[in-house]
């Protein structure tokens, strides 16, 4: 049985030197990064930069070419089973077996992580989500929002170390915005770590502890929100884009250009 | 196991217990397909009714043949429009993507998977079997009704192998479902028009060695096992040859990623 590295407690995840290539398009490039335990660290760039396919090697999804992803001490490539049980994942786009009700589907997911959950605890989770009402309900037949808080609740069914959120309040309301913020809030509390992407510099700002912006599978930079602003207001192409106060989206503009991503 | 509301995680999730889960799942999603599961056994029973004159066991090579036939058209709507379609839809979907972020390998998805359409496969044979016996006055004893099990799964592994196959070459579940179709009704009328020799000896010894052939041939073998001969033992074999290589291409071209 392949044993852990040794390990830096401060660190939940360590991405060294990862590089994700599709054919001969490279969509990573290089990129480490550490997330500390506790930390709320947010994953910054525009449409392409890398952030999915970084995120998907995290996950286990894609094999980079190069690199190491350790978390909390594990090497996914040694125990990806023990890696995965450690990690909860919302993807950006979720979808559960369509003829499984919701009770159906906390079921098989609490099952997989080796959860036991008994109907009235399925019952309580439920109802802190709101969702209490829809337990007979397929997926696909509940609201954005609705599916949003119930791949939420999937993600973190196993109290995970690491919580992965790839664009998790893309199209959601402000209020849904808002109480999710609250959940990734309570996580952390609860002593997990989390990794989100997001297109949101208003969700960065608020919610991070620290950022990266990356772009064309590089990171271009890694801060605190205040840090970055302050790192790069006196930038020339900063403040071009600037309307007043330097912002964080100024800076993530300066530094990512101007034109449109596909 | 542990409880939910337990601190973070620190060891790997039992197999046998996330395998369970699954498998339940997959069942589950079976029983909300009974639609289709009812509509392979429809098939087969039009087939059963439809051949019941004399004339009609005659030109087609006897009852045993018949039942066989039936079964075999269920098996490949079965495997290779339903199994097939389901996962390359599920795949498009996401919910493999899903699936794969969980500490469940690969492998043990896959299962699942294949053993609940083998239950399925099972249902249809039997359905088929007893109901061909009662429409067509035929005796069958204990020991051929598990025969016929056996082989219904054999037969059964040839078709989802075939279907697998499918999914493996190809990635969008509109080409999954067109390509399903194109080589159901090829291997049906093999089955049913290259078998009694209406076009020439060439066709007929073609279809002879089909999936569907092969498949027909072993059912009535082992219903008729006084009369087993060379012919029957090959057809294991040539079907069990069919199960290695579609499953082989199947799993070695299969993509798991959402195109």
């Amino acid at each position: 049985m392949t044993q852990p590295r040794e390990q830096n407690t401060l660190q939940i995840l360590e991405i060294k030197d990862i590089s994700v290539a599709y054919g001969t398009k490279t969509a990573v490039d290089g990129v480490s990064l550490q997330i500390l335990r506790g930390e709320i660290f947010g994953l910054l760039g525009p449409n392409g930069a890398g952030k999915t396919s970084l995120l998907s090697a995290v996950e286990g999804l894609v094999k980079p070419i190069a690199g190491e992803v350790i978390v909390d001490g594990t090497d996914i490539r040694d125990n990806p089973a023990l890696v995965k049980s450690k990690m909860g994942v919302q993807l950006q786009a979720t979808s559960f077996h369509s003829q499984l009700s919701i009770k159906q589907l906390i079921k098989l997911y609490a099952g997989l992580y080796g959860v036991r959950m008994v109907p009235s605890e399925i019952t309580a989770k439920l109802d802190e989500i709101g969702l209490v009402d829809a337990v007979s309900k397929p997926f696909k037949e509940l609201s954005g929002g609705q599916q949003q808080r119930l791949s939420l609740l999937i993600a973190t069914i196993h109290n995970p170390n690491l919580l992965l959120l790839d664009e998790p309040t893309t199209g959601l309301d402000p209020q849904s915005r808002r109480q999710l913020w609250g959940r990734i809030e309570r996580i952390r509390k609860a002593g997990g770590s989390i990794l989100l992407t997001t297109h949101s510099m208003e969700e960065a700002q608020t919610v991070c502890d620290r950022v990266a912006i990356i772009d064309h599978g590089k990171i271009v930079s890694c801060e605190t929100p205040k840090n970055l602003i302050e790192k790069h207001k006196e930038d020339e192409k900063v403040k071009e884009v600037a309307r007043g106060a330097v912002t964080l989206e100024d800076v993530f503009i300066g530094l990512t250009g101007g034109e449109i991503r596909d | 196991m542990t409880s939910t509301g337990e601190s973070l995680v620190e060891r790997n999730p039992n197999s046998r217990v996330m395998f369970r889960s699954l498998f339940e799942a997959d069942l589950i999603a079976l029983k909300g397909n009974r639609r289709s599961l009812i509509l392979s056994i429809v098939l087969p029973l039009i087939i059963l009714l439809t051949t019941s004159s004399h004339k009609a066991q005659q030109s087609l090579g006897g009852t045993l043949l018949i039942i066989g036939l039936a079964i075999t058209y269920g098996l490949m709507s079965t495997s290779m429009l339903g199994y097939a379609l389901n996962v390359a839809r599920d795949r498009d979907k996401g919910v493999f993507q899903r699936l794969r972020v969980t500490p469940a390998p690969t492998w043990m998805i896959m299962t699942s998977r294949l053993g609940v359409q083998v239950i399925a496969n099972l249902i249809i044979s039997l359905v088929v079997v007893i109901i061909g016996a009662s429409i067509h006055h035929l005796t069958l004893t204990p020991g051929q009704y598990a025969l016929v099990i056996a082989v219904s799964i054999i037969g059964g592994a040839v078709f989802l192998s075939i279907g697998q196959a499918l999914v493996g070459l190809l990635r969008s579940p509109d080409t999954v479902n067109a390509a399903g179709r194109v080589i159901f009704i090829a291997l049906a009328l093999l089955g049913i028009v290259g078998l009694n020799g209406a076009l020439g000896s060439a066709v007929e010894s073609a279809s002879r060695w089909s999936p569907t052939g092969t498949f027909m041939t072993l059912f009535s073998g082992v219903l008729n096992l006084a009369r087993w001969s060379n012919t029957d033992s090959l057809s294991l074999l040539a079907c069990m040859i069919y199960i290695l290589v579609f499953a082989g291409i199947g799993i070695r071209w299969f993509s798991w990623a959402v195109e």
